[in-house]
């Protein structure tokens, strides 16, 4: 009688294997919401919650997400770090979107094993070993720049430029690296610094010399770009804008002009075209600019890693989904191209094409 | 017809009138003694401070305290001395910079903390003297614009200090590091005793909070303390009647800006990082509105608007939190406008109603409804479920019951008292829908909505603030 | 001198608008002595009704009128509403604290402010959007003094900010509620007395001064093609920047401060060092009020005792 009991627990046991192992966290999201930059984080959520929605539709899992609105200001950064510390199922967050974010944070996330995968930071030494719980799947500012600089130099032959700064983290940074750059080259490049909140670009372009060839600029609201752009017509000035990553908008389309970005095109990737389709039911917005597919990617780094971990059979913890997350490996991401990290967190093979408008505003790839 | 002041005679008059009218409610707080309301307050902090470890919680601690020694500064300089200064909040930067800037790498020097608190905290006393000097010519809205550009200065003096090409040098002086901010500041670390918990810093906050707050009040009671009350309400006779008010208006300037630096050299040890954009206007806004909405000119006020406007936006990052706020808030306001219980279950029963023919008209009209796990978060989501018809285009429908809701609340302001009565229940339908359509999804930006209806409510109902006195004009 | 005529005309330009925002503030502080801090805001709905106006007539690409009559649609819409909108905030922001003290009007405009931008951040979405002016008003229109390009932009508003300065003084001087207004700003209780209706007055001139800072958000957006929800705070300071260099109460006195402000700063950023111009502008102006710490044409206040 309990022998046959036994055996029966023993089949039961058999037959109802433990595959179906429901993953489940909270992956968080520090971007600016409200504020200034909100355009960026709503954008930004937006699309992490639809990479979120996707990975739980495929693999069953059933990951939570939490919007922390950081207005891209370090010091609430920094106060809502201990909450994300002491939350424990928050697994991995996508962000913080600007890089002074991440120096006021990095450290206290790396002490805690939790990932911080931003789709925005580009700061050149986010990278340089301090973080090592940082990640980015996109390029930085010492490989952008050096980009636009020598297809402006060797391939369109450029002898003077003149670099807009825009004085944000962003902008600084990429200015700095493209000044560098630029002296490299042996080129006359000159800087001129412009606030944030600066009201109109028109003294600034009729400081640019009639001898210029490009303007650089550093923005990252496409109609600043777009502005300076036809500025430059308005007045007679025969230098052509350069943008970086920060203009790729569907709002910068003056003709001729030209850009490097992280990507190619994306919306127009069957596999992105479902991302952006359900990125605008989600929100109701009518177009995405350059800051949601990288965050698509972000999250799903964060989410599959944690899936991975799931069907390993572990219960998907900060530490055990940072150490996936080092092993990432996706073939084909929308952003169209394969999401590795190197040691220390920046994404292998991230390269920035350059693109030019075409007359009826589209780009194509040049460079 | 504009309402014009009331004469002398009159008004002292109805003096007993006016204490005989005040509630039993005010009466009995106003009995309890003074150092039991403030003691209450600092055993709370104490006695969190001791049991609890929760790094969040604390670092809100932290916060508040610093917003308080704020709002005590900016209450002496507007409160006491009424001088409106909009640059107040460049003082705080001032000291986290000085702070930052003498104990980082950035120009490579790393002064022990005894020295470099005092000092930088010196120097901010000394940049308020030098900006009170010449503001001595400018009186009300004048000084106050002076007093902003100087802030603006600041902001944008440290923003460019990144880039200083002198005529001279090859390459550019990098200061201040401008929009990059400046990480990695050494923590404090006071004769060998090393700030590297926040407790430590929750600790030395809340007995410097505690220090001020008996400081304040002293001096708050001497002949200084005096001196500024006759000259905030009225400088012309002040000066008649032998009072400085230029030295006044110098000390209370000097004080104010003393806190903020200290502050300020504190704030850059505990968060060991500064980046210029927290130091300019959104934290101006919020120091006013602690100062104001607590009643300026009291440091009780000072303190409760501190505490609000630090605890608040903090509470409503949940959206728990927020719907409960949200519909205590909505109750109360039925509650006080229907001034009948009676009344008030008929304005309940109303809107349940409202609830269930919404219901029906939409599902007869063929709207399609959204899935309950797509919209419910939190429990009164879940209470409501049943009730409430949650369209699939949230965003579109959410809008117009925004717009809807703005046209009612305007009807209602100039509709005859029997519309009102009707208006109020649909009034509240719409809220409902509109809080869980959409404002409980969107919790960061409901949150900034909250805070400002907030701030207009409250102004409205009272004006003079929580603790402020009434100020009646005499003709 | 071609290149500071240039910056000089950048200047002018500029200063149009600011003068239009200054205007805004110096009216409503003319009648009710409060700083109405949510001015701002209100330029930045009329930008954003502008935008909505243009899109409603076929978009930037594809206008379905003529050019000229959809700029004139776009700006009837954005004054008629920011106008309204004035109304309406003074009505339940401000009116209820008229006995109050001076500074309780500033936290309730601040918390006017906070719902104004929010709000157009909930039900607009934070999406920027582009005015997109170069797609129907081609960038190479316009004509050239020797070295000195005046594009057609830039034109428009030079002389649509001058027709409306010119209009608000034939207003203030000219017609029963703007002569109405002044007697309130010198002496209210006396105006009362006369028998002026105080409440209609002041309902119109929050009307007018909403409705101009509804047509410098429109200006902005075809200068600058950038309407989003925060757009409005910057503009609105240096709005009642101008208002107070110029003497805050006087409308011949915020027109000069904008106009002097744009100047000021285009040519600081013209021949000094970009980086610094906005830290000497505020110097410069600094220096200005202690020389002149009433303002440009501004009164001498005196107390009565």
């Amino acid at each position: 009688m309990a022998s046959s009991a036994l055996a029966l627990t023993g089949l039961v046991a058999i037959a109802t294997p433990a595959k179906a192992v429901t993953c489940t966290g909270t992956i968080a999201i520090m971007a600016p919401l409200t504020g200034g930059a909100a355009f960026i984080g709503k954008e930004q959520a937006g699309f992490a919650k639809v990479a979120i929605d996707a990975v739980n539709a495929k693999s069953g899992s059933t990951f939570d997400f939490k919007e922390l609105d950081t207005q891209l200001d370090a010091a609430v950064a920094s106060s809502l770090a201990p909450s994300v510390v002491s939350d424990k199922k928050i697994i991995g967050v996508v962000g913080p979107a600007g890089s002074q974010e991440v120096l006021a944070i990095g450290g206290l996330f790396g002490a805690n094993d939790i990932a911080l995968v931003s789709p925005s930071a580009t700061r050149t030494n986010l990278t340089a070993g301090t973080y090592p719980s940082f990640f980015r799947p996109i390029g930085n500012d010492a490989v952008q720049a050096p980009t636009g600089a020598r297809y402006m130099v060797q391939t369109l032959k450029a002898r003077e430029v003149v670099v807009i700064e825009e004085k944000t983290a962003y902008g600084t940074g990429l200015a700095n690296e493209m000044m560098a750059e630029l002296k490299k080259l042996g080129v006359k490049a000159t800087k001129l610094v412009v606030n944030e909140k600066n009201a109109d670009y028109a003294a600034v372009v009729t400081r640019v010399p009639k001898t210029a060839d490009f303007v650089y600029v550093t923005f990252q609201v496409a109609a600043k770009s777009e502005s300076v752009a036809q500025e430059l017509i308005k007045q007679k000035k025969k230098a052509v804008v350069f943008g970086s990553d920060g203009s790729d908008s569907p709002t910068f389309k003056t003709p001729g002009t030209f850009l490097t970005a992280f990507a190619p095109d994306v919306s127009n990737l069957p596999a992105a075209k479902a991302a952006f389709d359900a990125f605008k039911v989600k929100t109701g917005a009518a177009a995405a600019t350059t800051f949601g597919p990288p965050t698509y990617v972000a999250a799903q780094v964060i989410a599959e890693a944690a899936v991975r971990v799931c069907e390993a059979g572990k219960t998907a913890d900060r530490a055990s989904v940072l150490a996936e997350i080092k092993k990432t490996n996706i073939k084909k991401s929308i952003l169209g191209k394969a999401i590795r990290f190197t040691a220390t967190g920046d994404v292998i093979g991230g390269t920035f094409p350059v693109f030019k408008t075409q007359k009826d505003g589209t780009r194509k790839t040049v460079g | 017809m504009s309402n014009l002041g009331i004469g002398t005679d009159e008004w002292v008059a109805q003096h007993e009138e006016r204490s005989a009218s005040q509630s039993p409610l005010k009466k009995l707080f106003a009995r309890i003694p003074l150092w039991a309301k403030w003691g209450s307050f600092f055993v709370i902090a104490f006695l969190f401070g001791m049991f609890s470890d929760n790094q969040y919680l604390l670092r809100v601690g932290v916060n508040l305290a610093l917003f308080i020694m704020l709002s005590y500064g900016l209450n002496i300089v507007v409160g006491y001395a009424g001088i409106l200064d909009l640059g107040y909040v460049a003082f705080y930067g001032f000291g986290a910079y000085g702070y930052a800037l003498l104990s980082s790498e950035q120009l490579g020097q790393h002064w022990p903390t005894y020295i470099t608190v005092p000092f930088i905290t010196i120097l901010t006393a000394l940049l308020g003297y030098l900006i009170s000097l010449p503001s001595r010519r400018l009186f009300g809205d004048y000084l106050a614009i002076v007093t902003l550009f100087f802030g603006q200065v600041f902001v944008q003096l440290v923003l460019a200090s990144d880039n200083i090409t002198f005529p001279w040098a090859d390459d550019y002086v990098d200061i201040t590091a401008g929009s990059n901010g400046i990480p990695g500041l050494d923590t404090f670390n006071l004769f060998g005793f090393i700030f590297d918990d926040i407790k430590d810093y929750y600790w030395l906050l809340m007995v410097i909070v505690l220090i001020l707050t008996i400081a304040i009040h002293r001096v708050s009671a001497t002949r200084i303390g005096r001196a500024w009350r006759t000259v905030r309400e009225d400088a012309l006779v002040s000066e008649v009647m032998g009072v400085s008010v230029n030295r006044v208006k110098t000390i209370a300037f000097v004080a104010g800006a003393t806190i903020a630096g200290f502050a300020g050299t504190i704030f850059a040890g505990m968060q060991t990082s500064v980046f210029i954009n927290g130091f300019d206007l959104p934290l101006m806004i919020m120091i006013y509105a602690a100062v104001i909405l607590g009643g300026s000119g009291s440091l009780a006020g000072a303190l409760i608007g501190a505490i609000i406007m630090t605890i608040l936006p903090e509470l409503l990052r949940v959206p728990n939190y927020g719907a409960i706020l949200f519909f205590v808030a909505l109750l109360l306001t039925f509650f006080v406008l229907s001034k009948k219980f009676s009344r008030f279950l008929i304005y309940v029963v109303s809107i349940i109603l409202i609830g269930f023919a919404f219901q029906l008209a939409m599902t007869a009209i063929g709207v399609t409804q959204a899935n309950a796990e797509d919209w419910v978060v939190g429990f009164t989501g879940d209470l409501l479920k049943n009730w409430l018809f949650v369209p699939e285009n949230r965003i579109l429908w959410g809008n117009f019951a925004f717009i809807l809701l703005l046209t009612f609340i305007a009807f209602f302001s100039i509709a005859k008292p029997i519309w009102k009565q009707v208006l109020l229940p649909f009034i509240g339908f719409t809220a409902i829908f509109l809080w869980e359509v959409r404002l409980i999804a969107d919790v960061s930006t409901t949150r900034q909505l909250i805070i400002g209806a907030m701030l207009v409510v409250l102004m409205i109902l009272r004006p003079q603030g929580l603790f402020g006195q009434t100020r009646v004009e005499i003709l | 001198m071609d290149y500071l005529g240039q910056q000089l005309v950048n200047g002018l330009t500029l200063g149009g608008v600011y003068a239009l925002i200054a205007l805004g503030y110096t009216l409503v502080y003319g009648v009710l002595q409060i700083l109405n801090f949510a001015h701002g805001d209100v330029y930045m709905i009329g930008a954003f009704l502008g935008f909505f106006a243009m899109t409603w007539l076929g978009g930037p690409l594809a206008p379905t009128v003529p050019v000229a009559l959809m700029l004139l649609v776009m700006f009837l819409v954005a004054m008629m509403g920011t106008g309204l909108l004035g109304i309406v905030i003074e009505r339940f922001a401000y009116r209820p604290l008229r006995n109050s003290t001076r500074i309780a009007p500033l936290i309730s405009a601040l918390g006017v402010s906070i719902l104004l931008q929010n709000g157009a951040l909930l039900i607009f979405s934070p999406s920027i959007r582009s005015y997109d002016t170069s797609s129907y008003i081609p960038s190479t229109s316009g004509f050239s003094i020797g070295q000195v390009t005046i594009d057609s932009v830039r034109l428009g508003v030079l002389v649509l900010s001058a027709v409306l300065m010119v209009l608000l003084t034939r207003w203030v001087n000219g017609t029963q509620v703007g002569r109405a207004m002044r007697a309130i700003a010198y002496d209210k209780d006396a105006a009362v007395m006369m028998g002026i209706d105080v409440d209609k007055v002041i309902r119109w001139t929050f009307f007018v001064g909403a409705a101009l800072a509804g047509a410098a958000g429109v200006m902005n957006g075809l200068l600058l093609r950038g309407v989003s929800g925060t757009m409005g705070l910057i503009p609105g300071l240096k709005g009642f920047t101008a208002a107070v260099i110029g003497g805050i109460g006087s409308v011949p006195g915020a027109m000069l401060g904008g106009l002097l402000l744009g100047v000021i700063e285009s040519l600081a950023q013209g021949y000094l060092s970009t980086n610094f111009a906005d830290t000497i502008t505020f110097i410069l102006l600094i220096t200005f009020m202690l020389f002149k710490p009433n303002g440009i044409l501004g009164r001498p206040m005196m107390v009565k005792v």
